[in-house]
């Protein structure tokens, strides 16, 4: 394999594992903090993606419409909380599972009578390409995996830096004697959730140059996304980063050696991981079954 | 000498006062017409065995737990239904059993929390009570002792100058000499605060509380208010 | 006699009624309900009475469905070794990735199982292309013999046959509920310390429950195959995955009649939403939102103690085909 396809496959791996965490840091926090998983983040993946196809027509700009996917799969997210999972919170993991499938087959309903069944492309908002050690690589992939660093050093950020960002950390550790200190655990749920939501919308707008949207594309990338956060660990954010660009790189190379297997290998190395440790690299063992 | 439990009305200058509680885990009954009153700045402890229903009692007074049935007042708010974090706010406050702090956490981001949820960014009372934790400040709670924890734990606790500290077993597992400085803390804070201790040291609380009540399979089986009364021997004998 | 009776009455109402059925509704209609409903079955089997979720049924309807179909593609043309091929390579699948998938929580047991039925969706589609001839899919309706006494080409023998495997499979079901086995079930779904604490394996209860109820959905996948006559990777496509759940859902966790019931509900819903709106994602994913949202135990599950009450006057209890027990 000559050194041009590498370096072509190894950004391609970087661009998609950065989508890959945007997504699985949602699922992660979710569940460390309110203990539910959340399946409806794909949802809000699709949302960003048709949100972003439809404001780049409206409007010409396709970063505007990444913002906007962004904010709107937010305000879904909010209002998705507010209405369903507020009730749910208390019971057995199960249940968030199959209720947030619903919604997520669900809004794929929505998506379909909206926009209809026939997959759109969104154009890519910079077609510049830049020579990285003799290889044109396209910036537009460079971007995303640019902003999914950053991403994470806000998340860092926040979850170390600010008060708030400590509450959740606390809360993921145990919740109720947040409660016991008089913090309303209730607006915390709420808050996460949104980031929740709105990161998967800026994963699905940042995606959707790369991919033609259609109703069904949360589903098509729900087993990687799921694989990820299970070999990260659920509930960690280092895990997440790490096995989001550790699965990108997998699936990237490993197509350029044989296709189709390369979409399985992570499903096999998420096997050998759960062989060695159920609960993923960094997952912590606190909950019972 | 009171032995039975009291049937006297509420008095309004009660900071706390149970009355007719009953809670049960689903089908499973563990609370029975649970009465209990505390007064302002007074120390009241509560000693049973292991199972008795001491910490479900404590955790029904915060709003952890549901009650069937019965009224949790202070003054004249009531508390039963109200969110855990409501209470906390109305100045009643719980401090729970097993010493477990935020682990991941410095001992000063322990605290930080503490005055974020009460508005309260004095520490000096916390520092006075609990000197140690000054040195102990950028460490991470997970690296404490368990003596160094329920320091923590209470000092965090008395951020926003709580009315009632609920104490689930706070000597559990110390060394001598830190439950003799917890003892004098506990004196020393009962000049503001009232305080439920949930207790198995008799010795302990017989010697500040003014009042035991004494929880035997859900049920209390004696109210002891008469300082002559409140002796180890005599608590063992309802146990 | 009467206690035979008492055992079988409900079984033979509800297949009563199933024969009732066939003479009312339209024949590709009903047969796909009967094989539905035992894909259900298992995966009612696994939820109700072990607790496990699994997002990756499609799976092993596949693997049941694709080995049949290349038997009957490649080698041979009895129907009945298919479905038996099938009915084996379902098993043979269970065993080997049970070990690994039980001892899993439950929620990255869900979510493996999802990652098993892509990983065969991919398989089917792309990387054993060459033999299942991918998006394409295997047709082999012509190969199918006729067989003597039930001729499965026919879809009215068809149906007799795949009646008589339900009731089958049903009462095998119920058997094992009444057994000391379908007791250790529920238990490990409700406690499974004390469930240690009495001697019992709860990795070896669930491990077999895994296997039987997998063996089922693949039972239902060569059922699937030698009905249609024809199998494509679409079986398995994650867009299905909701299919078990919801439906096992809607008929009542755990209860034995749930699953004939809600596939039922389920085809028929399918069935007309889809002739009138098209859009049944819509319908069928906020449908279970609300039945998740307003409680578990489904249409079945809340009817079952009335029926009870009116036909054994007795007081609705939680007893046998009725225990919907959660925390």
């Amino acid at each position: 394999m000559d050194a041009q396809l590498l370096i072509s496959g190894v950004i391609f791996g970087l661009s998609i594992g950065g989508i890959f965490f945007l997504m699985a840091i949602g699922l992660s926090l979710c569940f460390g903090l309110m203990r539910i998983i959340s399946l409806d983040q794909l949802l809000y993946y699709s949302v960003g993606g048709y949100i972003t196809y439809s404001v780049s027509l409206a409007a010409g700009s396709v970063w505007l419409g990444v913002l906007a996917g962004c904010a709107v799969a937010g305000i879904v997210a909010f209002a998705v909380e507010r209405l369903i999972f507020r009730r749910i919170y208390e019971r057995e993991l199960t249940y968030s599972m199959i209720t947030s499938f619903g919604i997520l087959i669900g809004g794929i309903g929505v998506i379909k009578s909206i926009w209809g069944v026939v997959p759109r492309p969104v154009p890519v908002p910079t077609m510049i390409q830049w020579n990285v050690i003799g290889t044109e690589v396209p910036v537009y992939r460079l971007i995303v995996f640019a902003l999914a660093i950053v991403v994470y050093a806000g998340i860092w950020l926040f979850l170390n830096r600010t008060i708030i960002g400590k509450a959740i950390r606390a809360g993921i550790e145990d919740v109720e004697h947040v409660e016991g200190l008089g913090i309303n655990v209730s607006r915390l749920f709420t808050l996460t959730f949104i980031i929740a939501g709105a990161l998967s919308g800026l994963a699905g707008g940042l995606h959707a140059p790369l991919i033609m949207v259609d109703p069904q594309m949360g589903l098509e990338v729900l087993a990687f996304v799921f694989m990820v956060v299970i070999i990260g660990g659920l509930g960690s954010i280092k895990g997440t980063l790490i096995s989001a660009f550790l699965v990108g790189q997998v699936v990237s190379l490993g197509s350029l050696i044989y296709a189709p297997l390369a979409q399985m290998a992570p499903f096999a190395i998420m096997l050998v991981i759960l062989l060695i440790k159920p609960t993923g690299l960094y997952g912590s063992a606190l909950l019972k079954r | 000498m009171s032995m039975a439990p009291d049937n006297e009305p509420p008095q309004s200058g009660d900071i706390l006062c149970v009355s007719g509680l009953n809670v049960a885990y689903g089908e499973a009954r563990v609370l029975f017409d649970i009465d209990m009153r505390v007064g302002p700045r007074q120390i009241v402890a509560c000693v049973g065995r292991n199972g008795a229903g001491k910490t479900t009692l404590l955790k029904s007074i915060a709003g952890f737990l549901k009650p069937l049935a019965g009224a949790v007042t202070s003054g004249t708010t009531n508390l039963v239904g109200q969110p855990s974090y409501d209470i906390a706010r109305l100045g009643i406050k719980y401090v729970p059993q097993d010493k477990k702090v935020f682990s991941d956490l410095t001992v000063a981001e322990n605290l930080e929390l503490g005055s974020y949820a009460t508005k309260d960014y004095n520490w000096d009372p916390v520092t006075t009570y609990f000197p140690k934790l000054k040195v102990l400040m950028h460490r991470k709670a997970g690296y404490l002792s368990g003596g160094e924890r329920q320091m923590l734990m209470i000092g965090r606790a008395l951020l926003g100058s709580p009315q009632v500290l609920l104490i689930d077993e706070p000597t559990e597992g110390l060394a001598p000499s830190i439950v003799t400085h917890l003892r004098n803390v506990f004196s020393e804070l009962s000049k503001n605060t009232a305080l439920v201790i949930v207790e198995q040291n008799l010795p302990l609380v017989c010697a500040i509380s003014s009042k035991v009540y004494a929880i035997k399979e859900g049920r209390v089986v004696a109210e002891l208010a008469d300082p002559e009364s409140i002796k180890p021997e005599i608590c063992e004998r309802f146990l | 006699m009467l206690k035979a009776w008492r055992w079988w009455w409900g079984i033979v109402l509800a297949f009563s009624l199933l024969l009732v059925a066939r003479v009312f509704l339209p024949l590709p209609f009903i047969n796909e309900v009967v094989i539905f409903s035992i894909y259900t079955m298992g995966c009612s089997f696994l939820l109700g009475r072990v607790g496990f979720i699994s997002f990756g049924q499609p799976a092993y309807l596949a693997v049941g469905a694709y080995a049949t179909a290349f038997y009957l593609f490649y080698y041979g043309t009895n129907p009945y070794i298919g479905i038996l091929l099938g009915v084996a390579a379902g098993g043979i699948v269970a065993v080997i990735v049970g070990p690994l998938f039980v001892r899993l929580r439950s929620d990255y047991f869900a979510l493996v199982n999802l990652a098993l039925a892509v990983i065969v969706f991919y398989l089917m589609q792309k990387v054993l292309a060459g033999i299942t001839h991918g998006d394409n899919g295997l047709w082999f309706l012509t190969n199918i013999a006729s067989t003597p006494v039930l001729d499965l080409g026919k879809p009215g023998h068809f149906f007799i046959f795949a009646w008589l495997v339900t009731l089958a499979v049903w009462a095998f079901y119920k058997y094992l509920d009444d057994s000391v086995y379908g007791a250790c079930c529920l238990a490990t779904k409700i406690n499974e310390d004390k469930l240690k604490f009495l001697g019992y394996d709860n990795f070896r209860i669930r491990l077999l429950a895994f296997v039987i109820a997998n063996t089922t959905t693949a039972l239902a996948g060569s059922m699937y195959a030698v009905y249609l006559g024809f199998v494509s990777p679409e079986i398995t496509s994650p867009a299905r995955a909701a299919d078990p759940v919801v439906v096992t859902i809607l008929g009542g966790v755990g209860t034995l009649y749930g699953p004939i019931v809600g596939a039922f509900a389920y085809t028929g819903m399918k069935d007309v939403v889809s002739k009138l709106i098209g859009n049944w994602e819509l319908i069928i994913g906020f449908l279970l939102v609300f039945i998740m949202l307003a409680g578990e135990k489904g249409i079945w599950g809340t009817l079952q103690p009335l029926f009870e009450k009116l036909l054994f006057r007795k007081k609705a209890s939680a007893t046998d085909d009725g225990a919907e027990v959660h925390r």
